[in-house]
C-alpha cells in the first residue's frame, strides 16, 4: 500500500486535477500526490509561473489557473519513462539556473519583461539540451491540457458529441474552426 | 439425498448450452431462445449490461485523468495487449491484461481477449463484408488446405438474415468479389476518397473504392427500435459501448432479444474447462465448469452444445475435452484438433499527402472508417508468385491544425484559431493468410491457470507468401497513390506479431470429410454431431474481408440445422 494509493482516496478533483485536502500534504511538497517524482513546493511554483508565461491569462484563463502545471506532472509521473523523468527534473533545474544567470533573479521573482525575455530564448532553442527537454515536455503538455480542458471544450472550441453528424462534402470557408 | 440429487441435476439441465457472449455466442443464443430452447449462456467473465455497465461511455476527453493515454506502469506490465489500438484510457477494462491471463507465445502472438458479456464484440472495428464464391472455392481452386463444404450460396440467404437484425450500413456496388447485401444507407466517401475512387478506375478499371461497409444503424428499421436500439451519433466512441446502441454488440443486441424470450440463461463467471462426452450415449451431454472466484466446479447438462468461445478458446477447451473414445480432444479422429491456424495480414500501411480539392474538408465523424479497396490480386486466376491476396482501407482527412510554435498570447490565439492542414491519405493491408499445419496451438503439459486449465501454446507464424505480399500491396498502392497525384509517400511493414490483426482463424476447421477436417457443412463435429462450432474456430480459409459477419452468418443457419435435426430426434 503506497503513499500514492492511501491519499488517493481522499482527492479532490478541481478542474479536472487532483488536488489533495492540505491536511495530508507533507510540508514542502508539491500539492498533489506524486509517485515517482520528488517535487517541492517551491519547484511547483515555478512549473506554475512558467505555464502561465506558455498560456497566459487573457480575457480567458491561464494555464496556472488552469492547473496545467499539475497536470504535466502527472501526466510526467504516470506516463512518462524514468528517464524522461529524471531529464525533466534536472532540465528544470538547469532552466533555474539559466534565468538566475540571465536575470540575476528566480523566474518567480522576474519582472514580466524578463521572464518573456528568458522564455523567447528557450522557446527558440537557444538553451542547453537538458532545458529544452524540459520545456519540449512542459510545452507540449500544457498545449495537450489547455485543448482537453472544459474550458476550451465546452466555450472556445466546442467539442460535438451529440447529436453528431457527418458531411462528407465540407466547404471550406474562412472559418477554420469547426466541432 | 438422491432425490436432490436428481433435482439438482435437473436444475442444471437445459436445451442448449452456448459457451461465448461474443458477437458467435450472442447469435446462438438468439437465435436457440427464439426457437423455444431453454439456453443456458456461459461467460468466463463478468457482466456487462447495455448501458448500466459503460463507466466511460459518455465521458468527456477532460475527465479521462490522463487525457486517454495509457500510464507507463500498465504498458509495462501488460505488453500484448498495450499494443492494440483500442487499448486506451476509456477501454482499457474491456480488455484481459495479459498478466492476469497468461499464455506460451512459442512465436510472438498477440492474443487479444476480451473476458465479459458481450466479450469483443463491445470492441470491434465493426466492419462487414460479405465472402463471395470466389473466396469459398479458393482453396479448392488454387489448391491448399481443403475444399470449404460451403459456397456462397448456401450463406447468402443467412448474410441477409443477420444483416436485417443487426443493421449494416453499405452501398450496393454491385461487385462479384464483394456480394452486395441488405443494407442501410450507406455513409458517404469524402471529396478525396471519391475522387481516388475515379482515379483507380480511370488508371485500373478493376480496383474500387467503395464505402466501407459498417455495422451501424444510419438510418435504423423497426426491427432495430425493437431491440431499444437508434440511430448511430456518429460519436466513434463505439469501444466504450454505446447508449444509442448505435452499432451492433451483443450486450445492446442479441442478448437483450434473447433474454425477451424467456428462454435465456446467462451465467457469468463462467470458466468452462471441458465439454462432457458420454461414451455410452456417443454424444456430449455437457460442461464442465470453473466458478471464476470460487473455483467450485459445477457441471451443466444439455441436448446440444455451441462452442463460441473465440477462435482460439475453443481450440483450448476441445483440446482439454478429453474420454476414453476422444483421447486427444473431443471430436479429434484426425488428429488435426488445433492444427491449420491462420490470420489476417495486417503488417502494412501506406501513407501520403494531397494538395487538391483544398475548397473541401469534412464535418463531424464517420464511423464507418472511410473507404474500403475490395481485393483485386489474383482474382479470377492466379496472376502474381503469391497466392491469393489482400484488401485495404482507404482513406482521406483533414485536420485542423495549430501553430504551435510561439509562447504567451500568440500561442493562446492560434491554439484558439486552428486552421485546415492537407489532405493525408492512408491505407492499411488486410492479407489473406494460408494456413498451415505447423501453425498451431495445444495445450502446455506442466503449467496451468488459476483455473486449472492448461496453458495455452500459440505456434503461429508468417511464411514465405506473406512476405511476398507485404512487398506487393506496398509496391502496388504506392503505384495507385502516385497516379492519384499524392505526395510525401511513406510505406511501412510494422512487422507486427500474427494476433494483433484480431483475426486468428482455424484450428476446428471445417470440410466435407473427417479424415481432413472437424467439422461438417452445418459445422457439427463429424464425430460428435450435437457439438457445433461457429465461431473463428471453424474457418477453413481466411479471405480477406473482416470475418465476424461471416460468423453471424454461420452461427444462424447451424443453429436452424440444429433445431431442425433435434426435432427429427437426431440429435
Amino acid at each position: 500500500m503506497d503513499r500514492r494509493s492511501a491519499v488517493k482516496g481522499l482527492l479532490i478533483f478541481a478542474g479536472g486535477v487532483a488536488v489533495l485536502p492540505s491536511c495530508v500534504l507533507e510540508e514542502g511538497k508539491a500539492s498533489i500526490p506524486l509517485e515517482h517524482l520528488d517535487v517541492s513546493a517551491q519547484q511547483e511554483e515555478l512549473l506554475a509561473e512558467v505555464v502561465e508565461t506558455i498560456l497566459p491569462a487573457t480575457d480567458t484563463p491561464g494555464a496556472r489557473d488552469m492547473g496545467l502545471h499539475l497536470f504535466t506532472l502527472t501526466m510526467l509521473d504516470d506516463c512518462y519513462s524514468r528517464e524522461d523523468q529524471q531529464t525533466f527534473m534536472s532540465g528544470m533545474a538547469a532552466f533555474a539556473e539559466l534565468t538566475k544567470e540571465q536575470t540575476g533573479k528566480r523566474f518567480t521573482k522576474c519582472s514580466p519583461e524578463q521572464r518573456q525575455q528568458v522564455m523567447a530564448g528557450v522557446n527558440a532553442g537557444q538553451a542547453p539540451q537538458e532545458v529544452l527537454t524540459f520545456y519540449n515536455i512542459l510545452k507540449g503538455e500544457t498545449i495537450k491540457g489547455y485543448l482537453n480542458s472544459e474550458l476550451v471544450m465546452t466555450t472556445l472550441r466546442v467539442y460535438e458529441l451529440v447529436p453528431g453528424r457527418y458531411e462528407a462534402y465540407y466547404p471550406v470557408t474562412a472559418e477554420a474552426q469547426i466541432s | 439425498m438422491a432425490n436432490l440429487n436428481i433435482d439438482s441435476v435437473k436444475a442444471r439441465t437445459y436445451d442448449a448450452i452456448v459457451i461465448g457472449s461474443g458477437i458467435s455466442g450472442g447469435w446462438a443464443a438468439k437465435e436457440l431462445t427464439e426457437k423455444g430452447l431453454k439456453t443456458l449462456v456461459l461467460e468466463r467473465g463478468r457482466d456487462v449490461k447495455h448501458n448500466r455497465d459503460y463507466p466511460t461511455t459518455n465521458k468527456m476527453p477532460y475527465e479521462f485523468e490522463h487525457r486517454g493515454e495509457v500510464p507507463l506502469e500498465i504498458r509495462e506490465k501488460e505488453p500484448v495487449v498495450s499494443r492494440c489500438y483500442a487499448f486506451r484510457e476509456d477501454a482499457m477494462h474491456f480488455f484481459v491484461k495479459d498478466s492476469e491471463h497468461p499464455y506460451v507465445q512459442e512465436k510472438p502472438f498477440d492474443w487479444i481477449r476480451g473476458y465479459q458479456v458481450g466479450g469483443k464484440s463491445l470492441l470491434w472495428a465493426r466492419q462487414t463484408q460479405r465472402w463471395s464464391e470466389l473466396d469459398f472455392e479458393g482453396p479448392a481452386r488454387d489448391g491448399f488446405v481443403v475444399d470449404w463444404p460451403i459456397r456462397y450460396k448456401d450463406l447468402a440467404p443467412w448474410y441477409s438474415y443477420v444483416e436485417k437484425f443487426a443493421g449494416i450500413s453499405g452501398n450496393r456496388d454491385g461487385l462479384a468479389e464483394l456480394p452486395d447485401g441488405d443494407f442501410l444507407p450507406p455513409y458517404p466517401l469524402n471529396s478525396v476518397e471519391d475522387y481516388f475512387r475515379q482515379q483507380l478506375k480511370s488508371h485500373y478499371g478493376n480496383r474500387h473504392v467503395i464505402s466501407a461497409r459498417c455495422a451501424h444503424l444510419s438510418k435504423p428499421n423497426q426491427i432495430h427500435f425493437d431491440q431499444g436500439r437508434a440511430q448511430c451519433q456518429n460519436r466513434t466512441l463505439c469501444q466504450r459501448g454505446c447508449p444509442f446502441g448505435g452499432y451492433f454488440s451483443s450486450n445492446s443486441s442479441t442478448l437483450p432479444w434473447a433474454e425477451r424470450t424467456g428462454n435465456l440463461t446467462l451465467r457469468p463467471f463462467s470458466v468452462v474447462e471441458s465439454v462432457i462426452y458420454d461414451d455410452k450415449a456417443g454424444k456430449a451431454t455437457g460442461v464442465r465448469v470453473v466458478d471464476a472466484n470460487t473455483k467450485e466446479v459445477t457441471e451443466y447438462y444439455a441436448k446440444i452444445i455451441f462452442v463460441n468461445a473465440s477462435a482460439l478458446h475453443t481450440n483450448h477447451i476441445l483440446l482439454n475435452s478429453i474420454s476414453s473414445r476422444f483421447p486427444n480432444g473431443l471430436g479429434n479422429d484426425s488428429g488435426l484438433l488445433g492444427k491449420y491456424v491462420a490470420f489476417h495480414n495486417y503488417r502494412a500501411r501506406v501513407t501520403a499527402e494531397y494538395d487538391g480539392l483544398l475548397e473541401y474538408a469534412t464535418a463531424g465523424r464517420n464511423p464507418s472508417d472511410g473507404g474500403y479497396i475490395p481485393r483485386f490480386r489474383n482474382l479470377h486466376k492466379q496472376e502474381t508468385d503469391f497466392l491469393r491476396g489482400y484488401a485495404a482501407g482507404f482513406g482521406a482527412r483533414r485536420y485542423q491544425v495549430e501553430d504551435r510554435s510561439g509562447f504567451g498570447v500568440d500561442l493562446k490565439e492560434q491554439l484558439l484559431n486552428p486552421t485546415w492542414s492537407n489532405w493525408k491519405v492512408g491505407s492499411h493491408m488486410m492479407g489473406e493468410t494460408i494456413p498451415k499445419e505447423e501453425s498451431q496451438v495445444s495445450l502446455d503439459k506442466d503449467q496451468k491457470d488459476a483455473w486449472g486449465m492448461p496453458l495455452l501454446r500459440i505456434n503461429i507464424g508468417y511464411d514465405d507468401n506473406d512476405e511476398k505480399m507485404v512487398a506487393d500491396y506496398l509496391e502496388q498502392m504506392t503505384e495507385m497513390f502516385t497516379k492519384a497525384g499524392f505526395t510525401n509517400i511513406k510505406t511501412v511493414d510494422s512487422k507486427q506479431a500474427p494476433g494483433l490483426d484480431i483475426h486468428e482463424m482455424g484450428g476446428v476447421r471445417m470440410g466435407h470429410d473427417p479424415k481432413t477436417s472437424l467439422l461438417n457443412k452445418y459445422n457439427q463435429l463429424h464425430a460428435c454431431k450435437n457439438v457445433f462450432v461457429t465461431d473463428g474456430a471453424c474457418m477453413t480459409s481466411t479471405s480477406t474481408q473482416n470475418p465476424s459477419l461471416t460468423y453471424m452468418a454461420l452461427t444462424a443457419r447451424a443453429v436452424d440445422h440444429a433445431v431442425s435435426e433435434m426435432k427429427k430426434g437426431n440429435l
